[in-house]
């Protein structure tokens, strides 16, 4: 019942600050930057110039899902940058400027207040993704060739689980603390050392999140699931409710020693 | 640059343009940014997407 209500006044501050307008614009061009530059290369080549006179460029054939894991490439170097900008002060800024202060003086649970908060960006960012991702996968249909609709459905599903983690990752700085270029750039630092240690203990952490992507690769490749991809997703489920559920005792303990 | 077809890359320049229009308006009817108004327009217009997505993402004050 309150979190309806929290819900609700989350969705309807997101529609204001227009994030439900320009966050889903910003996927989409994320998303079909690649398939659209990577089928246009030999012209774009061309008309850079710099080639001697008579040279034929050897147009490389991509295959849909090499052109897939290139807008998931985007994605999760730009894309989550943007989310994470988009999301570094939505508990960090109210605490600052007091807005949380008045909101928590009322009779609300911190469990409500950080879930409503969680769950509407959640909405937010699967929303856009789905909505980005449904882009590419036509454009990778019309230009280099035919993708099913249940790859498109299971690259939504598996690519959502990785943002949810780094949704889920933003909330928990969000409630350490109240500097939101710290929360930003703890959250990015988190993840490239996340990344880092995946290359170097590839073989310990076969289902560490950040292979999210490449694992989609072998499901669309394959047509099939391979047993990773299921291992990595329970992994990267796992590690957000742990976030959420560790960012409600901080906020209580943070709020209470106020 | 004749070979291009430009019903594929149209969506790309709408979806520039209502990010632009997006931005545009609300800078407008916003009371106060985060640094000069007109900065803010100049970055608008002429820094093509990646102008109205800096000017949401830090020029924007709530309320």
């Amino acid at each position: 019942m309150q979190f309806n209500t929290l819900f609700k006044k989350e969705m309807l501050e997101n529609w204001r600050n227009k994030k439900w307008i320009w966050v889903p614009l910003v996927i989409i061009i994320l998303s079909i930057m690649d398939p659209i530059t990577s089928y246009y290369l030999p012209q774009i080549m061309e008309s850079v110039g710099g080639m001697p006179e008579g040279t034929t460029f050897e147009l490389p054939e991509f295959l849909p899902a090499e052109v897939v894991t290139m807008t998931l490439g985007q994605l999760s170097s730009l894309g989550v940058l943007i989310i994470v900008l988009m999301s570094m002060g939505t508990i960090a800024g109210e605490r600052k400027s007091g807005v949380s202060e008045l909101v928590l003086v009322k009779p609300v649970s911190y469990k409500n207040y950080i879930l409503a908060k969680w769950s509407s960006l959640l909405v937010l960012v699967w929303f856009s993704l789905a909505l980005g991702i449904l882009v590419s996968w036509y454009y990778i249909n019309l230009l280099f060739g035919e993708l099913s609709i249940v790859a498109l459905l299971q690259i939504i599903f598996f690519y959502g689980l990785w943002m949810t983690l780094v949704v889920s990752l933003t909330i928990f700085y969000n409630t350490v603390f109240r500097s939101s270029g710290l929360v930003a750039f703890l959250t990015i630092l988190t993840i490239m050392t996340m990344s880092i240690l995946t290359q170097i203990f590839g073989t310990y952490l076969a289902w560490s999140p950040n292979n999210l992507s490449s694992y989609i690769f072998e499901a669309v490749l394959t047509e099939s699931i391979p047993s990773e991809l299921i291992g990595t997703s329970i992994v990267t489920i796992i590690l957000s409710v742990g976030l959420l559920i560790g960012s409600f005792y901080i906020f209580r303990t943070k709020e209470l020693a106020n | 640059m004749e070979e291009i077809n430009w019903a594929l890359i149209a969506p790309l320049l709408v979806i520039q343009a209502i990010l632009m229009i997006v931005a545009l308006v609300d800078l407008v009817k916003a009371r106060d940014t985060n640094g000069p108004k007109w900065l803010w327009l100049i970055i608008i217009l002429f820094v093509t997407t990646i102008g109205p997505i800096i000017y949401f993402i830090f020029g924007r004050r709530n309320r």
